[in-house]
């Protein structure tokens, strides 16, 4: 099996570093080179919206994507040869569709003075990543119409993510709940029209405010969106994130590359050890660790089973939310097969942390493959009795189609990936366009659908099913021999091989499992098409057993913000089949 | 309190030699007391809240579906809102910023109402030992079951079920409202699985080899 990673091609990085030199010549900060190719600029935030203003309308290839906005607190960084002087950076991932490629921004700030100007106008979904940025370091945006905390509570003091802010509760006052304080959260929770620029009356009737969560059967977990009504039609809705806020990314800085692995299980807690390679992906990047097929093939194949699983429970709460009950009870029964072969391969079922850096835990056991034969022979016929119960279904029908659509430019000014982006017409697959972990090797369609509506995002995701049965079938057939882990040092935990007759293994193995690997100081971002869309981790290692920052992009981030958008004028039942689509988890939205 | 159930087969006419009346009686008339009774079909009929927080909430979605179906306990009739339920599953882990709301949640509940802990984040904060999240829900709320895992099986929410219906079966309550102290007789304390089944687990020392399927 051939080895072939997608990494930008060095001729149209350093095309468009040329554009935007000469366009911004003595303006540059610094370039700065990363492990994984992508370019990145240095520049001060007062030409900062400028060249993001080039970059977006006017370099060939153009950014039409907003991939990612996030910080770094630099203060307490050792490695940083060659980059400008900086307390806090703020860094921007823009990603080209039409181009297939990315860059990165970054713009320095002092901790004195922590301002720059919005992006909101040139990419709408900067709104959310803006206010994010300003509730986990207080880096402010001028501009922006509601700079709020996002994420952590409005009661909160201080911001999370700088280093200064401690990380674990039991290092904070312990947490108690008085009726007095009770009364002062839900009084900072309360929603008040007026702060979103929100009348509470139009010329001939008087708005209605319906608070839809935290806690709602339909709003998939602790999710919140307040509404606007005018009658039972949709006028406006807030939503409301951060019920959900597990503290992952500070969580990176703390423990060990190893040891994290089985958090980034539980950021899309639907996909299991799909969350899982990104993150190993990047850390082996860094390290410099090549991946033996084997290995790759088995990623491959669990993580196309999760997104059966995960596209499982999507149909089946797709359709309870339009008002089929039953398919859920048939869809769980598929999910608990899938996760019994799960069980007998990783051992666990929802959140096995099954990768590790450098391969996976452990080989395969006995008899896989007849398990695997298994879910062959008896998905296909049942995902074509869905198809009858459900995507022929009259009443889901009238209820989804054209409801929520949107078209592939709104997608891509909001940040879409995955499903809902090629539900808009876009054949835009990360597995095809920059195959990962061989995914090159296989054989398989890219499911896209026409109208960007409700009906059409499930439609893609079933067929999505199938391929990934498809792709399963490819691995089981053609899984290649050899090692489930890599030789190089820092695999962790190392193979133990040569353990017994060399100390330098042997050091190298004690090291690895007592402290952690030690990976090299560097910066990387590596994305996979996850169940839900693009998820990435950069991550920044400052050449020690923790990373120095992580930072996760999650697609359900992304996508919930857009609601608002694509629901105006249509009625509260809609809004719900809309959520129901959208396909999200609030672990992978608040992270 | 005892009661048998006849299958099928058996036949329901009354058998040459034995007393009709008696066996007609037998199979119809319960003798129990009033308080007994009530503490039976609050046992046998406990309707869980629709009130999920994270991962965990998917592996008890997993418990209401059909492969471990939880209507075979009496716990089916899962209630969208917390006035018409006696049980909260705090299903995932207790964010900060949602405690308010769980506790707001969990005063509505109707009495008696009972809380099981799903799952580490709740029992403790789990692995989230981090400053948005609480650790364990009982800093703030009483619970009567914690099931541990990360998350737990829909098998483990099972059991952490049964072990609430029989604490409930030992519970005796006023039958009447009760103005201040609630008088309520709880017969003994659930025993801690974890010494119960020390002996057992101990006993064990052929484990399955994880090589094959």
């Amino acid at each position: 099996m051939q080895v072939a990673e997608h990494n930008m091609d060095s001729q149209a990085s350093s095309a468009l570093l040329q554009q935007v030199r000469e366009r911004f010549a003595g303006k540059i900060l610094a370039e700065q080179s990363t492990c994984d190719g992508i370019p990145t600029v240095w520049v001060d935030r007062a030409d900062a919206k400028a060249l993001l203003r080039y970059l977006h309308e006017e370099t060939t290839p153009h950014f039409e994507m907003l991939f990612d906005l996030t910080a770094i607190d630099e203060r307490v960084r050792v490695h940083r040869d060659g980059q400008p002087a900086s307390e806090f950076t703020v860094v921007y991932h823009l990603m080209s569709f039409s181009g297939n490629c990315d860059v990165r921004v970054k713009v320095p700030l002092q901790d004195a003075d922590l301002q720059l100007p919005t992006v909101i106008e040139l990419w709408p979904n900067a709104n959310w990543y803006e206010r994010e940025t300003w509730d986990m370091f207080g880096i402010k945006f001028e501009g922006h119409p509601n700079l709020y905390r996002i994420v952590l509570p409005p009661t909160w003091k201080g911001h999370a993510l700088r280093k200064e802010h401690p990380a674990r509760a039991t290092e904070m006052e312990p947490f108690s709940l008085s009726d007095e304080q009770e009364a002062i959260e839900q009084e900072a929770l309360l929603f008040k029209p007026e702060e979103w620029g929100m009348k509470r009356q139009s010329d001939n009737s008087e708005f209605m405010f319906l608070n839809l969560g935290p806690n709602h059967p339909s709003v998939h977990g602790a999710f919140r969106i307040a509404l606007q009504l005018d009658g039972e039609i949709l006028v406006d809705a807030v939503p409301d994130i951060g019920y959900h806020h597990r503290g992952a990314e500070k969580m990176g800085e703390r423990q060990s590359w190893h040891t994290y692995i089985p958090y980034t299980d539980r950021i899309d807690y639907l996909g299991g050890v799909m969350n899982n390679l990104p993150y190993v992906m990047a850390v082996e990047k860094m390290a410099g660790i090549e991946v033996p097929a084997r290995a790759k093939t088995i990623r491959v194949m669990l993580a196309e089973m999760f997104r059966i699983c995960s596209h499982l429970l999507f149909y089946g709460t797709f359709a309870q939310d339009v008002g089929q009950l039953s398919p859920i009870f048939y869809m769980f029964v598929e999910r608990e097969r899938i996760f019994n072969i799960i069980e007998s391969i990783c051992g666990a079922r929802m959140h096995p942390g099954w990768f590790r850096i450098g391969g996976v835990a452990q080989d395969l056991p006995a008899g896989w493959d007849k398990r695997i034969k298994e879910l062959l022979e008896f998905m296909p016929p049942r995902l074509d009795e869905y198809d009858r119960m459900v995507m022929d279904n009259g009443i889901v029908k009238r209820r989804t189609q054209g409801v929520g659509s949107y078209n592939t430019n709104e997608a891509l000014d909001w940040g879409v990936t995955g499903a809902g982006l090629r539900a808009t017409g876009l054949e835009w697959d990360f597995r095809k366009q920059r195959p990962y972990s061989g995914y090159e090797n296989f054989e398989f369609d890219v499911p896209i659908a026409v109208n960007g509506d409700c009906y059409d995002r499930c439609a893609v995701r079933v067929e999505e099913m199938r391929q990934s049965l498809r792709i399963i079938k490819q691995c089981m057939e053609n899984m290649p021999a050899g090692e489930v882990k890599s030789d190089h040092p820092l695999t962790t935990p190392p193979r133990r091989k040569e353990g017994l007759h060399d100390i330098e293994t042997l050091i190298n193995h004690f090291l690895s499992v007592s402290w952690g690997p030690v990976v090299p100081p560097e910066e990387v971002t590596m994305s996979i098409e996850a169940t839900k869309g693009i998820n990435s981790y950069y991550l920044v290692s400052d050449g020690s057993t923790t990373s120095y920052r992580t930072r996760i992009r999650t697609p359900s981030f992304a996508h919930l913000q857009m609601i608002p958008e694509i629901s105006r004028g249509f009625m509260v039942p809609d809004l719900i089949a809309i959520i129901a689509s959208i396909d999200f988890v609030m672990a992978d939205v608040d992270r | 309190m005892n009661w048998q159930l006849q299958s099928v087969d058996e036949a329901t006419s009354p058998q040459p030699g034995g007393s009709e009346v008696d066996d007609f009686i037998r199979r119809n008339v319960m003798m129990v007391k009033l308080e007994d009774m009530v503490s039976w079909g609050r046992k046998n009929s406990i309707w869980p809240f629709n009130f999920g927080l994270s991962c965990c909430y998917v592996e008890m979605a997993t418990a209401f579906t059909s492969r471990h179906d939880l209507a075979r306990f009496g716990s089916e009739v899962i209630r969208g809102t917390p006035r018409q339920a006696d049980m909260i599953v705090i299903a995932g882990t207790v964010f900060r910023k949602m405690a308010p709301v769980v506790r707001l949640l969990y005063d509505q509940l109707l009495e008696p109402k009972w809380v099981i802990s799903m799952g580490s984040c709740a029992n403790s904060g789990g692995m989230y030992d981090i400053y948005s999240v609480v650790q364990g829900v009982d800093k703030f709320l009483p619970v009567d079951v914690y099931v541990s895992g990360c998350p737990p099986r829909p098998e483990a929410l099972l059991q952490g079920l049964i072990l609430l219906q029989e604490q409930i079966g030992r519970e005796r309550r006023p039958l009447s409202w009760v103005i201040n102290e609630q008088g309520i007789i709880q017969k003994e304390a659930t025993p801690v699985q974890r010494d119960t089944r020390r002996a057992d687990r101990i006993a064990a020392t052929e484990l399955r080899s994880p090589d094959d399927t």
